[in-house]
């Protein structure tokens, strides 16, 4: 399922102050149009890898060894001003409360401008003809009036996907998705899913998907991780993990899922 | 018992008790506030208000100064006799009268009580009056009831120094607390009240040969607050309060129109001066202008003091003549009178110094707008009205008055050190009759000759004018040559206006119309001066007062 | 509900233009005495009396109202301004930045600044005209004003700085500069207005308590502050209640500003 060479091949540990090995030697190779998933329980450092690959640790105070090259670029050693450079525009996060990522005193309008302007300069048509694409892009089709309206006008759903027009108003090469789909209902999640599916066909965008649904993940990713204790434990295609899952906390996993993945083909199938 | 019974049995005791308070005229307590704590107990040694008050109470003195009067009066002393230029003063005293504790009184009491007075190391401010020059004095006690007291260089105002000298005994075991006043202290709660009661064994005995003073106790409570104080003198829990200002004063009397006393001008003065200190940081013009004779005549005049009397003290205050208040029966000058509103004598005086009126701004000759600041004490509404009054006086011969009002620390500090300031308005408290306490204020070298304290030599032909006339009046003990030089000061300092005296506040005190024999006075203690002959009138049998 | 909204809206519209034109509407000057009647009953001539010096008191709370209503809004905004920097600042960029901020805030806190006010007072020349010196105790008060509303936006800012959407802006790559200004600024904006409003009373009352001390607006001009000193006399406010103009034109005022504050606010959320 995986295309192309490595644009993300990362081996690291991260540390934070007075909790040492959050993280230990990391290692993800994530390819060209490949969607990735990591599963972990909460707390196995899921969170932790997606800044550290964004270079945002230090907002938790915590630091990175290790290496990450991006694109032939080693992120490890670039500046906060060049990292700023990358991201957002190829290399972008959606997080996974849709309402508290969003701005609560910003229009959705003003969001998304912010964000376009981060990366881009050129007229307000310009910005505009941008911004109603990627809402078109994550099927919020009356673009125009969702503009005016604040986050707490929207529904979850709706505020999820312009979540995520954000992260790919710029059409990253890397989409890190922290979690998407946990906040949502049952239906909502799976048309989020789908959603991302799409964006990683019709944009051939990488996707790192992160998650403690096995399930959701099983039925998006061409690969999986599994991460134990800041550990992957084992990585390997979607089908070798769920039919021949060699460490025994991915049995676990797997012996926990409420149902057999009967549908597995189909969302594989579907998935290509 | 029946329950009848009780009730009949109860209101019989309660007649009683009050009929045996009824019965015992002469007796009662009588209450007032205290502003502080007294420092000391010691008469000797008594400096602040409350001491002195105490001392006042307690205390025996040779003559006493009548507030009413302001005459000398004989008390332990039947007779004086002042000789040797006012170096020597010779006593004849009372016979048969003993301290409160029992001991007889004698010229030796006296002897002792002079001799502990004058020791240099109790250091009594007492004292200090008596010493114009260094040495020992003299005292030869000629009998039992007669001493003779000789200071080595003669003293200002001799005997009327005795008003202060309460006598204590050499003889007696309780030295401390034995007196020869109409009370004795008997209980002292430390910052809430102090009782005195009554001396058994007091000379003093009322025409009819009852023997005084009347009142059974005097029960002093320490109370800070004024409002408190008046507030408490309207529940009737205290019969006296002896300075009230004046707008509570009228507030009172629209009330209580027979407690309102007001005694007339008091000594007290409202002045305010200009820095004529030579090393002052002001501009060397304002300097100028400060020194100026024609300058301070011309804002004495612009002032409107009738203005200020009317309505800064609701009338309860008298435009001032000058240095002397008219209540200083003796020592005033008649012949002087208030500086009249005169705002075209005024701007001519100005013009005469080269001042000019220049569209509503007075200019001095090098063209400066006059300006200036006029400092006083924050808090003081009445002393601040009287300086917004004054600002609005003086726009209309075009000086501009900034008024700053400042924490008292801080105003005394730029009056007496820094001397950073232009003017100033305070109120002076005169307590004494006689000019030898002035001293310290008119001498040119004095701390307290406030426009220019401390000069080394006088600064102008008329400070050394005052100087001699001053050191005149103090070497003389005969009055009348002494008020002749004093009246002179008087007419030197209206003329020149070193200070520009606005008003004499008049005395206002209250009494409670329980009080008898009540005749509150300008000078202190204004209220209860003749405390052996108050007393409290019976409690009305209808009022409150008999539950 | 807006009708409520609309009349303290108007009330307010007259009460600032009889301020500001107080020069035409004033029927007498703020300082002119008239000495023949100081204390005066409400007439045609004197509408809400005079006061003590015998000057009318209407025109004097116009005027004063005019001081207040001016420089307490001029005093909130710069404490409020003060507060945004050091407090948002701290909030936002924490680490050391937050304790030494907040350590300066403390001690400002304990500051005993009314003595440090008559330090400066006393540090002030003399000759200072009415107009300065107001200016000076308002911009004082400004200055000093700012600590407990710095401690409130400080905690406004951190709340923000952990936020979601903070991380989201910063993952999505926007600049520390449009990120204070787009993202952290709207959001503190009600904590800034809060504060902003609640100081504005805060200072006006903190003024005529200085006027005790003789800090306040300096004789003869009018102010709140010296204008409510003319009502410690309890006695004698009971028996001239018209004395009280100017704490019911305080309450009046105040009491508009936050009805349309609020709505704004109801709005917002």
């Amino acid at each position: 399922m995986s295309s192309g060479e490595n644009i993300l091949s990362a081996n690291i540990s991260v540390d934070y102050p007075g909790k040492k090995g959050v993280l230990r030697d990391v290692a993800l190779d994530i390819a060209q149009g490949e969607i990735l998933g990591l599963v972990g329980e909460s707390g196995s450092g899921k969170s932790t890898l997606s800044l550290a690959i964004l270079g945002l640790l230090n907002l938790k105070g915590g630091t990175a060894r290790g290496n990450m090259a991006f694109l032939g670029r080693e992120l490890t050693t670039l500046s906060e001003r060049e990292m700023r450079s990358i991201r957002g525009r190829q290399l972008s996060l959606v997080l996974q409360s849709p309402h508290s990522s969003l701005n609560p005193a910003l229009k959705i309008g003003t969001q998304l401008t912010e964000a376009w302007k981060a990366h881009a300069q050129g007229s307000r048509v310009q910005c505009r003809r941008d911004i109603l694409s990627a809402l078109q892009m994550v099927s919020l089709l009356d673009g125009e009036s969702l503009l005016n309206r604040r986050p707490s006008e929207l529904s979850v759903g709706q505020a999820q996907r312009v979540l995520i027009a954000l992260a790919i108003l710029h059409r990253p090469v890397l989409l890190i998705a922290d979690e998407p789909t946990s906040a949502l209902d049952m239906i909502t999640q799976s048309e989020i899913l789908r959603l991302f599916a799409r964006l990683n066909r019709e944009l051939r965008m990488s996707i790192l998907f992160i998650s403690h649904d096995l399930l959701a993940v099983a039925s998006l990713c061409h690969r999986i991780a599994i991460l134990k204790d800041g550990e992957v434990v084992e990585c390997g295609s979607t089908e070798m993990i769920f039919n021949h899952p060699e460490h025994s906390y991915t049995r676990q996993l797997i012996a926990a899922l409420p149902a057999a993945p009967a549908r597995l083909e189909e969302v594989v199938v579907y998935s290509r | 018992m029946s329950r009848r019974m009780q009730i009949v049995l109860a209101s019989f005791c309660f007649c009683w008790l009050f009929v045996s308070t009824a019965a015992a005229q002469s007796g009662g307590e009588l209450r007032f506030s205290i502003q502080s704590e007294p420092k000391t107990f010691d008469p000797m040694l008594a400096d602040d208000d409350s001491s002195e008050t105490i001392r006042y109470l307690t205390g025996g003195f040779l003559i006493r100064l009548n507030r009413q009067t302001q005459t000398l009066e004989p008390e332990l002393a039947t007779s004086w006799k002042v000789s040797n230029g006012g170096q020597t003063i010779s006593f004849e005293l009372r016979r048969n009268v003993v301290f409160s504790d029992g001991t007889p009184f004698s010229a030796d009491d006296v002897a002792y009580t002079m001799r502990t007075l004058m020791d240099p190391n109790l250091h009594s401010p007492t004292a200090d009056p008596f010493r114009s020059v260094e040495g020992q004095v003299k005292i030869d006690v000629k009998s039992p009831t007669a001493i003779v007291l000789q200071f080595p260089g003669p003293v200002a105002n001799l005997e009327e120094l005795f008003d202060s000298v309460a006598i204590v005994s050499a003889k007696s075991p309780h030295r401390d607390v034995a007196g020869l006043g109409p009370f004795v202290v008997a209980e002292h709660k430390a910052g809430s009240s102090i009782v005195l009661r009554r001396n058994p064994n007091y000379w003093k005995r009322d025409a009819a040969g009852k023997p005084l003073p009347y009142l059974d106790a005097v029960h002093l409570d320490i109370q800070q607050n004024r409002d408190l104080e008046m507030l408490r003198f309207r529940r009737g829990e205290i019969q006296l309060i002896n300075t009230i200002a004046p707008d509570a004063f009228d507030r009172l009397a629209a009330d209580m129109r027979s407690a309102a006393h007001d005694a007339g001008p008091s000594f007290d003065t409202e002045q305010m001066w200009f820095n004529q200190v030579a090393s002052a940081p002001i501009p060397d013009y304002k300097k100028a202008w400060f020194r100026s004779q024609n300058f301070r005549r011309a804002v004495s005049q612009a002032i409107n003091r009738a203005d200020m009397c009317r309505i800064a003290f609701a009338g309860h205050a008298q435009p001032a003549a000058g240095m002397i208040s008219p209540a200083n029966h003796f020592w005033f000058n008649a012949k002087l009178r208030p500086e009249e509103t005169d705002v075209p004598g005024a701007l001519k005086r100005l013009a005469d110094d080269g001042f000019h009126l220049d569209k509503d701004v007075l200019r001095d000759r090098d063209g400066h707008a006059v300006e200036f600041s006029i400092i006083t004490n924050a808090g003081n509404k009445v002393r601040e009205r009287l300086a917004v009054m004054m600002q609005d006086d003086l726009a209309r011969i075009g000086i501009r008055l900034n008024v700053v009002t400042l924490d008292f620390p801080s105003l005394i500090d730029r009056i007496s050190h820094s001397f950073n300031y232009e003017a100033c308005l305070l109120g002076l408290v005169n307590v004494d009759l006689d000019p030898s306490t002035q001293m310290n204020v008119w001498l040119s070298s004095a701390s307290n000759h406030q426009w220019n304290p401390e000069e080394k030599t006088p600064a102008t032909p008329w400070e050394v004018e005052i100087d001699r006339l001053m050191h005149a009046q103090a070497s003389t003990t005969d009055n009348k040559q002494r008020k002749e030089y004093f009246d002179r000061v008087q007419e030197i300092v209206a003329d020149q206006a070193p200070f520009i005296y606005l008003v004499n506040k008049n005395a206002l005190s209250a009494v409670s119309p329980t009080v008898r024999n009540a005749a509150p006075v300008v000078l202190r203690p204004q209220t209860y001066w003749n405390i052996d002959s108050l007393y409290l009138a019976a409690p009305d049998p209808s009022g409150r007062h008999g539950e | 509900m807006s009708r409520i909204r609309l009349v303290a809206i108007v009330f307010l519209a007259l009460t600032f233009s009889a301020v500001l034109f107080a020069d035409f509407v004033a029927p007498a000057p703020y300082a002119k005495q008239f000495r023949e009647v100081p204390n005066a009953a409400p007439s045609l001539k004197h509408l809400l009396g005079t006061d003590d010096l015998g000057r009318d008191s209407f025109s004097r709370l116009l005027y004063g109202s005019r001081v207040s209503l001016l420089l307490a809004p001029a005093a909130a905004l710069l404490s409020t301004l003060i507060a945004a920097f050091v407090g948002g600042s701290a909030g936002y960029l924490g680490g050391w930045f937050e304790r030494v901020a907040l350590a300066a805030t403390d001690l400002s806190l304990s500051l005993p600044w009314l003595f440090l006010l008559l330090t400066v007072r006393a540090l002030l020349p003399l000759n200072v005209a009415p107009v300065t010196s107001v200016v000076v105790t308002f911009a004082l008060l400004g200055v000093l004003g700012w600590s407990s509303s710095g401690r409130v936006i400080c905690s406004g800012a951190r709340a923000i700085r952990e936020s979601d959407f903070v991380l989201q802006a910063k993952a999505l790559g926007c600049a520390p500069h449009r990120l204070i200004l787009r993202q952290v600024l709207p959001n503190l904006q009600p904590v800034l207005s809060a504060q902003f409003w609640t100081s504005i009373p805060i200072f006006i009352i903190a003024e005529a308590n200085l006027g005790i001390l003789g800090l306040g607006v300096a004789e003869p001009l009018p102010s709140w502050g010296n204008l409510l000193r003319g009502l410690e006399n309890w006695p004698e406010v009971k028996a001239s209640p018209w004395k009280l103009a100017p704490i019911v034109a305080l309450i009046a005022v105040v009491s508009c500003f936050q009805l349309i504050f609020q709505k704004r606010e109801n709005l917002a959320s």
